[in-house]
Protein backbone atom coordinates (compact mmCIF):
# COMPACT_ATOMS: atom_id res chain seq x y z
CA UNK A 1 0.00 0.00 0.00
CA UNK A 2 1.52 3.33 -1.03
CA UNK A 3 0.55 6.84 -0.08
CA UNK A 4 0.87 8.25 -3.62
CA UNK A 5 2.15 11.76 -2.87
CA UNK A 6 4.13 10.84 0.20
CA UNK A 7 7.54 11.10 -1.43
CA UNK A 8 7.01 14.68 -2.57
CA UNK A 9 5.81 16.02 0.77
CA UNK A 10 8.05 18.73 2.21
CA UNK A 11 9.98 17.93 5.38
CA UNK A 12 10.71 20.11 8.42
CA UNK A 13 13.96 18.38 9.36
CA UNK A 14 16.20 15.48 8.45
CA UNK A 15 15.39 13.72 11.71
CA UNK A 16 12.73 14.29 14.38
CA UNK A 17 13.56 12.86 17.78
CA UNK A 18 10.87 12.28 20.38
CA UNK A 19 12.32 12.57 23.88
CA UNK A 20 15.28 14.56 25.21
CA UNK A 21 16.53 11.91 27.61
CA UNK A 22 19.93 10.20 27.35
CA UNK A 23 19.09 8.39 24.08
CA UNK A 24 17.42 11.34 22.34
CA UNK A 25 20.09 13.82 23.41
CA UNK A 26 22.97 11.54 22.33
CA UNK A 27 21.42 10.80 18.94
CA UNK A 28 20.67 14.46 18.27
CA UNK A 29 24.18 15.60 19.26
CA UNK A 30 25.85 13.15 16.86
CA UNK A 31 23.42 13.95 14.04
CA UNK A 32 23.72 17.72 14.43
CA UNK A 33 27.52 17.49 14.61
CA UNK A 34 27.40 15.82 11.20
CA UNK A 35 25.36 18.72 9.86
CA UNK A 36 21.91 17.16 9.95
CA UNK A 37 18.88 19.27 10.79
CA UNK A 38 17.33 17.80 13.92
CA UNK A 39 14.13 18.67 15.78
CA UNK A 40 13.89 17.29 19.33
CA UNK A 41 10.50 17.26 21.06
CA UNK A 42 10.03 16.61 24.79
CA UNK A 43 7.12 16.80 27.24
CA UNK A 44 9.23 18.52 29.86
CA UNK A 45 10.58 22.06 30.04
CA UNK A 46 14.23 20.99 30.32
CA UNK A 47 16.29 18.30 28.59
CA UNK A 48 17.47 15.28 30.59
CA UNK A 49 14.60 12.80 30.53
CA UNK A 50 13.41 11.24 33.78
CA UNK A 51 16.86 10.05 34.85
CA UNK A 52 18.40 13.54 34.64
CA UNK A 53 15.13 15.32 35.41
CA UNK A 54 15.63 18.89 36.61
CA UNK A 55 19.43 18.48 36.63
CA UNK A 56 20.12 21.60 34.58
CA UNK A 57 18.05 23.78 36.93
CA UNK A 58 19.48 22.12 40.06
CA UNK A 59 23.04 22.78 38.87
CA UNK A 60 22.18 26.38 38.00
CA UNK A 61 20.71 26.89 41.49
CA UNK A 62 24.19 26.46 42.99
CA UNK A 63 24.37 26.24 46.78
CA UNK A 64 20.56 26.32 47.07
CA UNK A 65 20.44 22.71 45.90
CA UNK A 66 23.69 21.45 47.36
CA UNK A 67 22.05 19.10 49.89
CA UNK A 68 19.73 17.77 47.20
CA UNK A 69 22.53 17.19 44.69
CA UNK A 70 24.58 15.37 47.33
CA UNK A 71 21.63 13.12 48.13
CA UNK A 72 20.89 12.38 44.47
CA UNK A 73 24.48 11.29 44.01
CA UNK A 74 27.13 11.12 41.28
CA UNK A 75 25.10 9.08 38.76
CA UNK A 76 22.59 11.93 38.58
CA UNK A 77 25.22 14.66 38.39
CA UNK A 78 26.97 12.74 35.60
CA UNK A 79 24.19 13.81 33.23
CA UNK A 80 25.69 17.29 33.11
CA UNK A 81 28.09 16.38 30.27
CA UNK A 82 25.46 15.13 27.85
CA UNK A 83 23.01 17.96 28.69
CA UNK A 84 25.74 20.56 28.14
CA UNK A 85 26.72 19.03 24.78
CA UNK A 86 23.03 18.97 23.82
CA UNK A 87 22.66 22.67 24.62
CA UNK A 88 25.91 23.69 22.96
CA UNK A 89 25.72 21.73 19.70
CA UNK A 90 24.45 24.02 16.92
CA UNK A 91 21.73 22.69 14.68
CA UNK A 92 19.53 21.08 17.33
CA UNK A 93 16.06 22.61 17.31
CA UNK A 94 14.86 21.72 20.84
CA UNK A 95 11.14 22.15 21.41
CA UNK A 96 10.24 21.59 25.07
CA UNK A 97 6.75 21.11 26.59
CA UNK A 98 5.53 19.22 23.52
CA UNK A 99 3.41 16.13 23.93
CA UNK A 100 3.09 13.78 20.97
CA UNK A 101 -0.35 12.50 20.08
CA UNK A 102 0.39 10.86 16.75
CA UNK A 103 3.31 9.17 15.03
CA UNK A 104 2.97 7.92 11.46
CA UNK A 105 5.14 5.41 9.68
CA UNK A 106 5.88 7.99 6.95
CA UNK A 107 7.78 10.25 9.38
CA UNK A 108 4.90 12.52 10.38
CA UNK A 109 4.50 13.60 14.01
CA UNK A 110 1.47 15.23 15.63
CA UNK A 111 2.47 17.56 18.48
CA UNK A 112 0.68 19.60 21.13
CA UNK A 113 2.05 22.49 23.15
CA UNK A 114 -0.41 24.19 25.47
CA UNK A 115 -3.41 24.69 23.21
CA UNK A 116 -1.46 24.74 19.96
CA UNK A 117 -1.07 21.63 17.86
CA UNK A 118 0.36 20.70 14.52
CA UNK A 119 2.21 18.24 12.34
CA UNK A 120 5.91 17.99 11.61
CA UNK A 121 7.57 15.70 9.13
CA UNK A 122 11.08 14.36 8.62
CA UNK A 123 12.90 11.68 6.65
CA UNK A 124 13.37 9.74 9.86
CA UNK A 125 11.76 9.68 13.27
CA UNK A 126 13.57 8.37 16.35
CA UNK A 127 11.29 7.42 19.24
CA UNK A 128 13.32 7.88 22.41
CA UNK A 129 10.36 8.26 24.73
CA UNK A 130 11.81 6.13 27.49
CA UNK A 131 10.21 3.84 30.02
CA UNK A 132 7.48 3.77 32.60
CA UNK A 133 7.09 1.91 35.84
CA UNK A 134 5.35 -1.44 35.62
CA UNK A 135 1.75 -0.99 36.80
CA UNK A 136 1.15 -2.88 40.07
CA UNK A 137 -2.51 -3.49 40.81
CA UNK A 138 -2.87 -4.43 44.49
CA UNK A 139 -5.74 -3.74 46.89
CA UNK A 140 -5.81 -0.03 47.67
CA UNK A 141 -3.33 1.11 44.99
CA UNK A 142 -5.61 3.94 43.91
CA UNK A 143 -5.65 5.57 47.38
CA UNK A 144 -4.11 9.04 47.66
CA UNK A 145 -0.76 8.56 49.38
CA UNK A 146 0.23 5.61 47.20
CA UNK A 147 2.74 6.56 44.53
CA UNK A 148 5.55 5.02 42.54
CA UNK A 149 9.27 5.24 43.35
CA UNK A 150 9.71 7.16 40.10
CA UNK A 151 7.12 9.70 41.24
CA UNK A 152 8.93 10.19 44.55
CA UNK A 153 12.20 10.64 42.66
CA UNK A 154 10.63 13.15 40.28
CA UNK A 155 9.43 15.12 43.30
CA UNK A 156 12.98 15.07 44.65
CA UNK A 157 14.69 16.04 41.39
CA UNK A 158 12.22 18.51 39.91
CA UNK A 159 10.05 19.41 42.92
CA UNK A 160 12.97 19.70 45.37
CA UNK A 161 10.89 18.10 48.09
CA UNK A 162 11.19 14.99 50.24
CA UNK A 163 8.57 12.83 51.91
CA UNK A 164 7.53 13.83 55.39
CA UNK A 165 6.06 11.47 57.99
CA UNK A 166 6.02 7.67 57.98
CA UNK A 167 7.18 6.27 54.64
CA UNK A 168 6.94 2.63 53.54
CA UNK A 169 8.75 1.45 50.42
CA UNK A 170 7.55 -1.77 48.80
CA UNK A 171 8.61 -3.69 45.74
CA UNK A 172 11.82 -4.67 44.02
CA UNK A 173 14.58 -3.50 41.70
CA UNK A 174 17.60 -1.20 41.80
CA UNK A 175 15.48 1.97 41.71
CA UNK A 176 13.71 1.35 45.02
CA UNK A 177 17.03 0.59 46.75
CA UNK A 178 18.54 3.76 45.28
CA UNK A 179 15.52 5.80 46.39
CA UNK A 180 15.77 4.39 49.94
CA UNK A 181 19.43 5.42 50.06
CA UNK A 182 18.69 8.89 48.66
CA UNK A 183 15.98 9.39 51.28
CA UNK A 184 18.36 8.23 54.01
CA UNK A 185 20.90 10.82 52.87
CA UNK A 186 18.18 13.47 53.24
CA UNK A 187 17.40 12.34 56.78
CA UNK A 188 14.19 10.50 55.89
CA UNK A 189 14.03 7.15 57.67
CA UNK A 190 11.53 4.83 55.97
CA UNK A 191 9.65 2.77 58.58
CA UNK A 192 9.92 -0.27 56.29
CA UNK A 193 11.54 -1.36 53.03
CA UNK A 194 9.46 -4.38 51.98
CA UNK A 195 11.29 -6.25 49.23
CA UNK A 196 9.48 -8.81 47.09
CA UNK A 197 12.76 -10.34 45.93
CA UNK A 198 14.72 -13.00 47.85
CA UNK A 199 18.40 -13.60 48.31
CA UNK A 200 17.78 -16.79 46.30
CA UNK A 201 16.83 -14.64 43.25
CA UNK A 202 20.19 -12.90 43.42
CA UNK A 203 22.02 -16.20 43.92
CA UNK A 204 20.22 -17.77 40.98
CA UNK A 205 21.18 -14.76 38.85
CA UNK A 206 24.89 -15.10 39.65
CA UNK A 207 25.72 -17.12 36.51
CA UNK A 208 24.57 -14.07 34.49
CA UNK A 209 26.90 -11.78 36.36
CA UNK A 210 29.57 -10.37 34.05
CA UNK A 211 32.48 -8.06 34.70
CA UNK A 212 30.52 -5.07 33.35
CA UNK A 213 27.86 -5.61 36.03
CA UNK A 214 30.25 -5.58 38.98
CA UNK A 215 30.16 -1.80 39.31
CA UNK A 216 26.35 -1.53 39.59
CA UNK A 217 26.24 -4.56 41.92
CA UNK A 218 28.89 -3.09 44.25
CA UNK A 219 26.96 0.17 44.32
CA UNK A 220 23.74 -1.64 45.24
CA UNK A 221 25.44 -3.59 48.02
CA UNK A 222 26.82 -0.32 49.36
CA UNK A 223 23.32 1.21 49.54
CA UNK A 224 22.02 -1.85 51.38
CA UNK A 225 24.90 -1.76 53.85
CA UNK A 226 24.25 1.90 54.64
CA UNK A 227 20.51 1.26 55.08
CA UNK A 228 21.39 -1.53 57.51
CA UNK A 229 23.82 0.71 59.40
CA UNK A 230 21.06 3.32 59.67
CA UNK A 231 18.83 0.57 61.12
CA UNK A 232 16.16 1.00 58.47
CA UNK A 233 14.06 -2.17 58.62
CA UNK A 234 14.39 -4.21 55.42
CA UNK A 235 12.33 -7.37 54.84
CA UNK A 236 12.72 -9.59 51.79
CA UNK A 237 10.48 -12.26 50.37
CA UNK A 238 7.36 -10.12 50.71
CA UNK A 239 4.53 -11.89 48.85
CA UNK A 240 1.85 -9.22 48.79
CA UNK A 241 0.69 -5.83 50.08
CA UNK A 242 -2.59 -4.01 50.68
CA UNK A 243 -2.93 -0.25 51.16
CA UNK A 244 -5.40 0.67 53.90
CA UNK A 245 -7.42 3.86 54.36
CA UNK A 246 -10.56 5.63 53.18
CA UNK A 247 -9.68 8.99 51.61
CA UNK A 248 -5.95 8.68 52.27
CA UNK A 249 -3.50 5.89 52.93
CA UNK A 250 -3.23 5.16 56.66
CA UNK A 251 -1.28 1.94 56.64
CA UNK A 252 -0.20 -1.08 54.74
CA UNK A 253 -0.64 -4.80 55.27
CA UNK A 254 2.44 -6.76 54.28
CA UNK A 255 2.38 -10.51 53.66
CA UNK A 256 5.38 -12.78 53.86
CA UNK A 257 3.73 -16.07 53.00
CA UNK A 258 1.20 -16.72 55.77
CA UNK A 259 2.62 -14.08 58.03
CA UNK A 260 0.85 -10.69 57.97
CA UNK A 261 2.24 -7.49 59.37
CA UNK A 262 0.41 -4.17 59.70
CA UNK A 263 2.45 -0.98 59.38
CA UNK A 264 0.98 2.49 59.81
CA UNK A 265 2.18 4.98 57.19
CA UNK A 266 1.47 8.34 55.54
CA UNK A 267 3.06 7.52 52.20
CA UNK A 268 3.40 4.17 50.45
CA UNK A 269 5.97 4.15 47.66
CA UNK A 270 5.83 1.15 45.31
CA UNK A 271 8.09 -0.10 42.53
CA UNK A 272 8.16 -3.25 40.42
CA UNK A 273 10.76 -2.46 37.81
CA UNK A 274 10.50 -0.40 34.65
CA UNK A 275 9.18 -1.37 31.23
CA UNK A 276 9.40 0.30 27.80
CA UNK A 277 6.80 2.97 27.01
CA UNK A 278 5.07 1.47 24.01
CA UNK A 279 2.30 4.05 23.58
CA UNK A 280 3.81 5.88 20.60
CA UNK A 281 5.09 2.75 18.87
CA UNK A 282 1.71 1.13 19.34
CA UNK A 283 -0.16 4.17 18.02
CA UNK A 284 2.10 4.17 14.94
CA UNK A 285 1.06 0.62 14.10
CA UNK A 286 4.47 -0.87 14.89
CA UNK A 287 4.92 -4.46 15.94
CA UNK A 288 5.02 -5.02 19.69
CA UNK A 289 6.22 -8.32 21.16
CA UNK A 290 5.95 -9.88 24.60
CA UNK A 291 9.27 -10.33 26.39
CA UNK A 292 8.96 -13.27 28.80
CA UNK A 293 12.09 -12.43 30.78
CA UNK A 294 10.95 -8.83 31.31
CA UNK A 295 7.26 -9.81 31.67
CA UNK A 296 6.38 -6.82 29.52
CA UNK A 297 5.91 -5.65 25.96
CA UNK A 298 8.74 -4.34 23.89
CA UNK A 299 8.66 -2.96 20.33
CA UNK A 300 10.13 -5.27 17.72
CA UNK A 301 13.30 -3.61 16.41
CA UNK A 302 16.63 -4.54 14.89
CA UNK A 303 19.73 -3.90 16.98
CA UNK A 304 20.04 -0.66 15.00
CA UNK A 305 16.65 0.42 16.31
CA UNK A 306 14.68 0.10 13.06
CA UNK A 307 11.05 -0.58 13.90
CA UNK A 308 8.89 -3.15 12.15
CA UNK A 309 5.35 -2.56 10.93
CA UNK A 310 2.64 -4.78 12.35
CA UNK A 311 1.04 -7.10 9.80
CA UNK A 312 -2.34 -6.26 8.41
CA UNK A 313 -4.05 -3.08 7.38
CA UNK A 314 -2.82 0.22 8.75
CA UNK A 315 -4.19 3.74 8.80
CA UNK A 316 -1.39 5.09 6.63
CA UNK A 317 0.85 3.64 3.93
CA UNK A 318 4.42 3.79 2.70
CA UNK A 319 7.70 2.49 4.07
CA UNK A 320 8.46 2.73 7.79
CA UNK A 321 10.72 5.66 8.67
CA UNK A 322 10.67 5.06 12.44
CA UNK A 323 13.53 3.99 14.68
CA UNK A 324 13.34 3.35 18.42
CA UNK A 325 16.17 4.01 20.86
CA UNK A 326 17.01 3.89 24.57
CA UNK A 327 14.72 2.42 27.22
CA UNK A 328 11.75 2.71 24.83
CA UNK A 329 13.45 -0.03 22.78
CA UNK A 330 15.11 -2.10 25.47
CA UNK A 331 15.46 -1.39 29.20
CA UNK A 332 19.12 -0.74 29.95
CA UNK A 333 19.39 2.54 31.86
CA UNK A 334 21.13 5.80 31.03
CA UNK A 335 24.50 4.45 29.85
CA UNK A 336 22.86 1.96 27.52
CA UNK A 337 20.53 4.68 26.22
CA UNK A 338 23.46 6.99 25.47
CA UNK A 339 25.28 4.15 23.66
CA UNK A 340 22.22 3.30 21.60
CA UNK A 341 21.41 6.93 20.78
CA UNK A 342 24.92 7.31 19.38
CA UNK A 343 24.56 4.10 17.43
CA UNK A 344 21.26 5.15 15.87
CA UNK A 345 22.90 8.39 14.77
CA UNK A 346 25.84 6.45 13.25
CA UNK A 347 23.42 4.21 11.38
CA UNK A 348 21.42 7.16 10.06
CA UNK A 349 24.62 8.89 8.99
CA UNK A 350 25.85 5.66 7.46
CA UNK A 351 29.27 6.56 8.81
CA UNK A 352 31.73 4.00 7.54
CA UNK A 353 33.43 2.07 10.31
CA UNK A 354 31.52 3.89 13.02
CA UNK A 355 28.52 1.51 12.99
CA UNK A 356 30.31 -1.63 14.21
CA UNK A 357 32.13 0.43 16.86
CA UNK A 358 28.99 1.99 18.26
CA UNK A 359 27.18 -1.34 18.08
CA UNK A 360 29.86 -3.02 20.20
CA UNK A 361 29.28 -0.35 22.86
CA UNK A 362 25.52 -0.94 22.73
CA UNK A 363 26.03 -4.67 23.36
CA UNK A 364 28.43 -4.06 26.21
CA UNK A 365 26.13 -1.50 27.83
CA UNK A 366 23.28 -4.01 28.01
CA UNK A 367 25.33 -6.71 29.79
CA UNK A 368 24.58 -5.64 33.41
CA UNK A 369 20.88 -5.83 32.61
CA UNK A 370 21.07 -9.62 32.18
CA UNK A 371 21.93 -9.99 35.85
CA UNK A 372 19.60 -7.28 37.17
CA UNK A 373 16.59 -8.68 35.32
CA UNK A 374 17.06 -12.10 36.92
CA UNK A 375 18.07 -10.76 40.34
CA UNK A 376 14.95 -8.59 40.72
CA UNK A 377 12.02 -10.43 39.11
CA UNK A 378 8.57 -8.75 39.10
CA UNK A 379 7.00 -9.18 42.53
CA UNK A 380 4.06 -6.90 43.29
CA UNK A 381 2.57 -7.69 39.87
CA UNK A 382 3.48 -11.40 39.89
CA UNK A 383 0.01 -12.55 40.94
CA UNK A 384 -2.87 -11.24 38.85
CA UNK A 385 -5.39 -9.09 40.74
CA UNK A 386 -8.65 -10.62 41.93
CA UNK A 387 -11.92 -9.53 43.49
CA UNK A 388 -12.49 -5.83 44.03
CA UNK A 389 -8.88 -4.80 43.25
CA UNK A 390 -8.96 -2.05 40.64
CA UNK A 391 -7.45 -2.97 37.27
CA UNK A 392 -8.41 0.15 35.27
CA UNK A 393 -7.75 3.23 37.40
CA UNK A 394 -9.47 5.65 35.01
CA UNK A 395 -12.76 3.80 34.74
CA UNK A 396 -12.70 2.22 38.23
CA UNK A 397 -13.01 -1.32 36.88
CA UNK A 398 -12.41 -4.13 39.39
CA UNK A 399 -10.76 -7.42 38.47
CA UNK A 400 -13.98 -9.32 39.13
CA UNK A 401 -15.89 -7.49 36.35
CA UNK A 402 -13.22 -8.46 33.84
CA UNK A 403 -12.96 -12.05 35.07
CA UNK A 404 -16.69 -12.42 34.56
CA UNK A 405 -16.31 -11.48 30.88
CA UNK A 406 -13.35 -13.78 30.43
CA UNK A 407 -15.32 -16.67 31.93
CA UNK A 408 -18.12 -15.84 29.49
CA UNK A 409 -15.69 -16.46 26.63
CA UNK A 410 -14.15 -13.10 25.74
CA UNK A 411 -10.64 -13.59 24.34
CA UNK A 412 -9.97 -10.37 22.41
CA UNK A 413 -8.57 -7.48 24.45
CA UNK A 414 -10.15 -4.88 22.13
CA UNK A 415 -13.50 -6.56 22.54
CA UNK A 416 -13.22 -6.44 26.34
CA UNK A 417 -12.29 -2.76 26.08
CA UNK A 418 -15.37 -2.05 24.00
CA UNK A 419 -17.67 -3.87 26.40
CA UNK A 420 -16.29 -2.59 29.71
CA UNK A 421 -14.45 0.68 28.89
CA UNK A 422 -11.33 -0.87 30.45
CA UNK A 423 -8.54 1.13 28.78
CA UNK A 424 -10.85 3.84 27.41
CA UNK A 425 -10.25 6.45 30.11
CA UNK A 426 -7.84 9.38 29.90
CA UNK A 427 -4.71 7.22 30.33
CA UNK A 428 -5.75 5.14 27.30
CA UNK A 429 -4.75 1.85 28.85
CA UNK A 430 -1.23 2.80 29.91
CA UNK A 431 -1.98 1.51 33.42
CA UNK A 432 -4.32 -1.41 32.76
CA UNK A 433 -3.41 -2.91 29.38
CA UNK A 434 -0.65 -5.12 30.73
CA UNK A 435 -2.86 -6.47 33.52
CA UNK A 436 -5.90 -7.14 31.35
CA UNK A 437 -3.73 -8.72 28.65
CA UNK A 438 -2.11 -11.02 31.21
CA UNK A 439 -5.52 -11.98 32.59
CA UNK A 440 -6.66 -12.93 29.09
CA UNK A 441 -3.40 -14.77 28.39
CA UNK A 442 -3.75 -16.72 31.64
CA UNK A 443 -7.07 -18.09 30.33
CA UNK A 444 -5.98 -18.74 26.75
CA UNK A 445 -2.36 -19.77 27.22
CA UNK A 446 -1.31 -17.37 24.43
CA UNK A 447 1.09 -14.43 24.84
CA UNK A 448 -0.39 -11.16 26.10
CA UNK A 449 -1.51 -8.89 23.24
CA UNK A 450 -1.84 -5.08 23.68
CA UNK A 451 -4.83 -2.93 22.76
CA UNK A 452 -5.08 -1.71 19.19
CA UNK A 453 -4.22 1.99 19.49
CA UNK A 454 -5.35 4.81 17.24
CA UNK A 455 -4.33 8.44 17.23
CA UNK A 456 -4.66 10.68 19.13
CA UNK A 457 -2.76 8.62 21.73
CA UNK A 458 -2.93 11.56 24.16
CA UNK A 459 -5.79 13.99 24.79
CA UNK A 460 -5.96 16.71 22.16
CA UNK A 461 -8.13 19.76 22.96
CA UNK A 462 -10.72 20.52 20.26
CA UNK A 463 -9.51 24.10 19.91
CA UNK A 464 -6.00 22.82 19.18
CA UNK A 465 -7.33 20.33 16.66
CA UNK A 466 -9.43 23.02 14.99
CA UNK A 467 -6.37 25.21 14.42
CA UNK A 468 -3.81 22.56 13.45
CA UNK A 469 -0.59 24.04 12.11
CA UNK A 470 1.66 22.53 9.46
CA UNK A 471 -1.11 20.55 7.88
CA UNK A 472 -0.56 19.41 4.37
CA UNK A 473 -3.92 18.22 3.01
CA UNK A 474 -2.19 15.09 1.77
CA UNK A 475 -1.26 14.25 5.35
CA UNK A 476 -4.92 14.08 6.24
CA UNK A 477 -5.39 11.19 3.85
CA UNK A 478 -6.15 7.94 5.52
CA UNK A 479 -5.51 5.00 3.24
CA UNK A 480 -7.59 2.51 5.12
CA UNK A 481 -10.05 2.20 7.92
CA UNK A 482 -9.71 -1.55 7.83
CA UNK A 483 -7.65 -1.68 11.00
CA UNK A 484 -10.58 -2.58 13.23
CA UNK A 485 -10.10 -6.02 14.70
CA UNK A 486 -12.51 -8.76 13.92
CA UNK A 487 -14.16 -10.13 17.03
CA UNK A 488 -14.30 -13.84 16.57
CA UNK A 489 -15.93 -14.86 19.84
CA UNK A 490 -19.44 -13.86 20.71
CA UNK A 491 -19.78 -13.09 24.39
CA UNK A 492 -22.73 -14.81 25.91
CA UNK A 493 -23.12 -12.55 28.90
CA UNK A 494 -26.09 -10.23 28.41
CA UNK A 495 -25.74 -8.02 31.44
CA UNK A 496 -22.81 -5.93 30.14
CA UNK B 1 3.23 14.58 53.11
CA UNK B 2 6.19 16.45 51.53
CA UNK B 3 8.57 19.18 52.67
CA UNK B 4 11.03 21.32 50.73
CA UNK B 5 14.65 20.22 50.53
CA UNK B 6 16.08 23.32 48.86
CA UNK B 7 15.45 26.99 49.46
CA UNK B 8 12.98 28.69 47.17
CA UNK B 9 14.35 30.80 44.35
CA UNK B 10 11.89 32.92 42.39
CA UNK B 11 8.41 32.63 43.78
CA UNK B 12 4.94 33.21 42.43
CA UNK B 13 1.39 32.63 43.62
CA UNK B 14 -1.18 30.20 42.31
CA UNK B 15 -4.68 29.56 43.62
CA UNK B 16 -6.19 26.20 44.48
CA UNK B 17 -9.86 26.04 45.41
CA UNK B 18 -9.67 29.82 45.63
CA UNK B 19 -6.88 29.86 48.24
CA UNK B 20 -3.43 31.27 47.44
CA UNK B 21 -0.40 28.93 47.45
CA UNK B 22 3.21 30.02 47.14
CA UNK B 23 4.90 28.28 44.20
CA UNK B 24 8.46 28.10 42.93
CA UNK B 25 8.95 29.31 39.36
CA UNK B 26 9.76 26.35 37.13
CA UNK B 27 7.97 23.68 39.14
CA UNK B 28 4.95 21.72 38.01
CA UNK B 29 1.45 22.33 39.32
CA UNK B 30 1.43 18.80 40.77
CA UNK B 31 4.65 19.32 42.74
CA UNK B 32 3.39 22.63 44.10
CA UNK B 33 0.03 21.19 45.21
CA UNK B 34 1.68 18.18 46.88
CA UNK B 35 3.98 20.46 48.86
CA UNK B 36 0.91 22.44 49.91
CA UNK B 37 -0.61 19.22 51.26
CA UNK B 38 -3.31 18.68 48.62
CA UNK B 39 -4.20 14.99 48.48
CA UNK B 40 -7.40 14.92 46.38
CA UNK B 41 -6.53 16.33 42.96
CA UNK B 42 -9.64 14.85 41.42
CA UNK B 43 -12.53 12.49 42.06
CA UNK B 44 -13.19 9.83 39.45
CA UNK B 45 -16.31 10.16 37.28
CA UNK B 46 -17.34 6.56 38.05
CA UNK B 47 -17.04 6.08 41.82
CA UNK B 48 -16.19 9.56 43.06
CA UNK B 49 -13.13 8.28 44.91
CA UNK B 50 -10.29 10.76 45.44
CA UNK B 51 -7.02 10.52 43.50
CA UNK B 52 -3.55 11.94 43.92
CA UNK B 53 -0.65 11.85 41.43
CA UNK B 54 0.63 8.28 41.11
CA UNK B 55 3.38 8.39 38.44
CA UNK B 56 4.33 12.10 38.11
CA UNK B 57 5.55 11.55 34.53
CA UNK B 58 2.40 11.91 32.46
CA UNK B 59 1.27 8.29 32.25
CA UNK B 60 -1.38 7.77 34.94
CA UNK B 61 -3.67 10.80 34.43
CA UNK B 62 -4.65 10.71 38.10
CA UNK B 63 -3.42 14.30 38.57
CA UNK B 64 -6.12 15.79 36.32
CA UNK B 65 -7.26 19.22 37.50
CA UNK B 66 -9.01 22.24 36.06
CA UNK B 67 -6.56 25.04 35.22
CA UNK B 68 -7.79 28.51 34.26
CA UNK B 69 -11.17 27.12 33.26
CA UNK B 70 -9.88 24.20 31.21
CA UNK B 71 -10.53 20.72 32.55
CA UNK B 72 -8.52 17.49 32.33
CA UNK B 73 -5.12 19.19 32.48
CA UNK B 74 -2.27 16.95 33.68
CA UNK B 75 -0.94 18.77 36.75
CA UNK B 76 2.37 16.88 36.51
CA UNK B 77 3.06 18.29 33.03
CA UNK B 78 1.85 21.89 33.44
CA UNK B 79 4.23 24.43 34.98
CA UNK B 80 3.04 27.02 37.47
CA UNK B 81 2.39 30.56 36.30
CA UNK B 82 1.71 33.53 38.52
CA UNK B 83 -2.02 33.96 39.12
CA UNK B 84 -2.99 30.53 37.84
CA UNK B 85 -6.40 29.39 39.08
CA UNK B 86 -6.67 25.67 39.78
CA UNK B 87 -9.67 23.64 40.89
CA UNK B 88 -9.91 19.95 41.69
CA UNK B 89 -11.70 18.00 38.99
CA UNK B 90 -14.76 16.36 40.49
CA UNK B 91 -15.97 13.74 38.06
CA UNK B 92 -15.79 14.36 34.33
CA UNK B 93 -14.27 17.62 33.08
CA UNK B 94 -16.72 20.46 32.59
CA UNK B 95 -16.80 21.85 29.07
CA UNK B 96 -16.80 25.67 28.98
CA UNK B 97 -20.23 27.02 28.00
CA UNK B 98 -21.85 23.67 28.68
CA UNK B 99 -23.97 24.88 31.60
Amino acid sequence: MQLPLSASLPTDADVIIVGAGPAGMSASIALAQAGRKVIVLDMQALPGGQIFRGLEANLAAGCETLELMNALGPTYAAGEAVIRAFRETPGIDFRPRHTIWEVRRDGTIGWLQGNRAGYLRADHVVLANGAMERPVPFPGWTLPGVMTAGAAQTLLKAGRMKPDGRVVLAGTGPLILLLAEQLRRLGVRPVLLARTDHLRDQLAALPRLRFAALGPVAKGLGWLARLRLARIPVRSGVTGIEALGQELVEGVRVWQGDRVRHVACDLLIVHDGIVPSIDLAQGAGLRIGWNDALQAWQPATTEDGSAVLEDGASLTGGPCRILISGDARCIGGADAAIAHGRHVAAVLLDAKGSGPQTLAKVRQSLVPRLFLEAAFPPGLSADLPTGSTTVCRCEDIPATALQELLRAGATDINHVRGLTRCGMGPCQGRNCAITLARMIAAESGAKPVPFRARPPVRPLPLQALAALAGVDPRLAEVVSLEDKPQVAVAVRSTDV
Amino acid sequence: MFVSVAHFGHMCTIHFNGSPITARQGETVAACLLRAGVTAFRRTPVSGTPRMPYCMIGHCFDCLVEIDGQGSRQACLVHVEDGMSIWPQDGAAAIPGEH
